[in-house]
């Protein structure tokens, strides 16, 4: 047998390296350092970036196998489901075309009005389609992935919707794809307006699931116990913000507890988007940019009573 | 060299192999599934492996930055997968001696407490970070890594068990 053909060669006398101890510290005080740098100073946006950029071909790769499956599922779907849905489809859109019509005219009227009151225009939004890549493995928040980057020009904070409501918001734009944090982390919260009663309230992400809506939903929290809300409420986002357009349906709200012994009621609302299962989205840019700068409030400055020492 | 009675002399491993099993595992990790806390994570069973078998090849750095790109990918806490696989990988470096003279099965459940610690690294982290709690679930992701420790081990193996010359009968 030729030299070296076993696995099994002497240790290294000399050239140890560094001990795995020291390794171990090092390489942990590295992390520690890149958790505190993350969370605190956001200061690592151009290593998660850098490192995206290079993961892209393999991600791309990895999503190949799930995509065939998907694709095949969809492939062989039989021709009466196919007939059924374009019938469905069909009826929507008549029912659609009567209110889209309304909706010219009312804008043209509205506008009308706006300048005769001498309001301001309402706000243009410009909308970008996007696919969802993939759900965000880590368990701990709820995001996904979307395919349009920093070279689509998307804007950090843009919100994003699906055909059925407000999904979330883009919290990460890397080169070729951006993070979108869902409307039910923890995280995540959105002023919203109370179409039936129009009182403004904020919803907050609940990723807990509940009998109600499985996957995590929303909550307005801080409404009082006798305060004016339905089973069956629909939220849309108030426009208030400087980020979403005003009008979009956020959540429907599916449970209201109210308690005796507390001052808030516990209201939890189901998101209208799929948060579980969207496709497309479309990527808005926030309106903030059209909005005129916020009026400086005159510092309060506290007026120093004249000593009469004199 | 003190070895195992019974145990095979093995071929040198291909440095070639050690990294695309690796990628291998990266990309089995990065399978979009949705989101799925019991998934056993692939990547951290070939680390370990690699870590045991070959210590002077695959160490604490490869297990870092490999950690880093799991943290990209799932767009957790950076340095949250890093850490904790720094962790799995000292744990590796402290037990490959004596884990390589017991039998296959038994190694599985030598490693079981590492994958344990590893994962409750990462629940602490992101406790503390105000994440979401999973879930109780996540308890079985170190359990099916265990699990899948036999599996590992002979796949991973297999390059090295072939015969040192091969002929006609024996060609691979």
């Amino acid at each position: 047998m030729p030299l070296g053909t076993l696995d099994r060669s002497s240790p290294p006398f000399f050239k140890q390296g560094p001990s795995v101890s020291s390794k171990l510290l090092f390489f942990s005080a590295l992390a520690l350092f890149l958790m505190v740098a993350d969370t605190r100073f956001r200061i690592t946006q151009p290593v998660r970036s850098a490192l995206s950029t290079a993961l892209y071909p393999v991600q791309w790769l990895a999503m190949q196998p799930v995509r065939a499956v998907q694709g095949s599922g969809e492939y062989f779907t039989s021709l009466s489901q196919a007939n059924s849905s374009s019938e469905e489809a069909n009826k929507k859109l008549a029912l659609q075309s009567l209110r889209a019509g309304q909706v010219e005219q009312l804008s043209q009227e509205n506008n009308r009005l706006r300048k005769l009151l001498g309001l301001r225009e309402q706000l243009a939004t410009s909308v970008m389609a996007a696919e969802v890549l993939y759900d965000a493995a880590d368990p701990y928040t709820r995001k996904i992935i979307i395919d349009k980057g920093l070279l689509q020009k998307v804007e950090l904070g843009s919100p994003v919707l699906d055909e059925l409501g407000v999904l979330g918001q883009v919290t990460r734009v890397h080169p070729l794809v951006s993070e979108v944090t869902l409307v039910i982390d923890r995280d995540l919260s959105i002023p919203v307006l109370n179409v039936r009663t129009g009182a403004r309230s904020v919803a907050y992400g609940d990723p807990s699931g509940s009998s109600t809506h499985p996957g995590g939903g929303l909550e307005l929290r801080f409404m009082g116990s006798n305060s004016d809300v339905l089973q069956g409420d629909l939220l849309t986002t108030s426009g208030v913000d400087g980020v979403y357009p005003p009008g979009l349906p956020v959540a429907k709200i599916s449970r209201i507890e109210r308690r005796a012994e507390s001052a808030f009621a516990k209201i939890y609302c189901t998101p209208q988007a799929l948060v579980g299962g969207a496709r497309h989205v479309m990527v808005v840019t926030p309106v903030a940019s059209q909005i005129p700068p916020r009026p400086e409030t005159a510092v309060a400055v506290p007026t120093v009573k004249k000593s009469k020492s004199k | 060299m003190i070895m195992r009675t019974g145990q095979q002399l093995l071929l040198p491993a291909n440095p070639l192999f050690i990294w695309s099993s690796l990628v291998a595992a990266l990309l089995l990790n990065m399978l979009p599934l949705g989101r799925v806390p019991w998934m056993p994570d692939f990547l951290a069973l070939v680390l370990v492996f690699w870590n045991v078998h070959q210590p002077l090849r695959v160490g604490i750095g490869v297990a870092f930055m490999f950690g880093l790109g799991m943290d990209v990918h799932q767009s957790s806490l950076l340095g949250q997968h890093a850490l904790s696989y720094t962790a799995l990988s000292f744990s590796a470096a402290v037990i490959h001696r004596r884990l390589l003279w017991f039998t296959v099965p038994s190694q599985a459940v030598q490693v079981l407490p590492l994958f344990v610690v590893a994962h409750a690294v990462e629940l602490l982290i992101r406790m503390v970070a105000g994440g979401i709690f999973p879930g109780w679930v996540i308890l079985l992701a170190p359990l099916l890594e265990s699990i899948l420790w036999p599996v590992v081990s002979i796949v991973l193996l297999v390059p090295q068990r072939r015969p040192p010359d091969p002929d006609q009968n024996r060609p691979l």
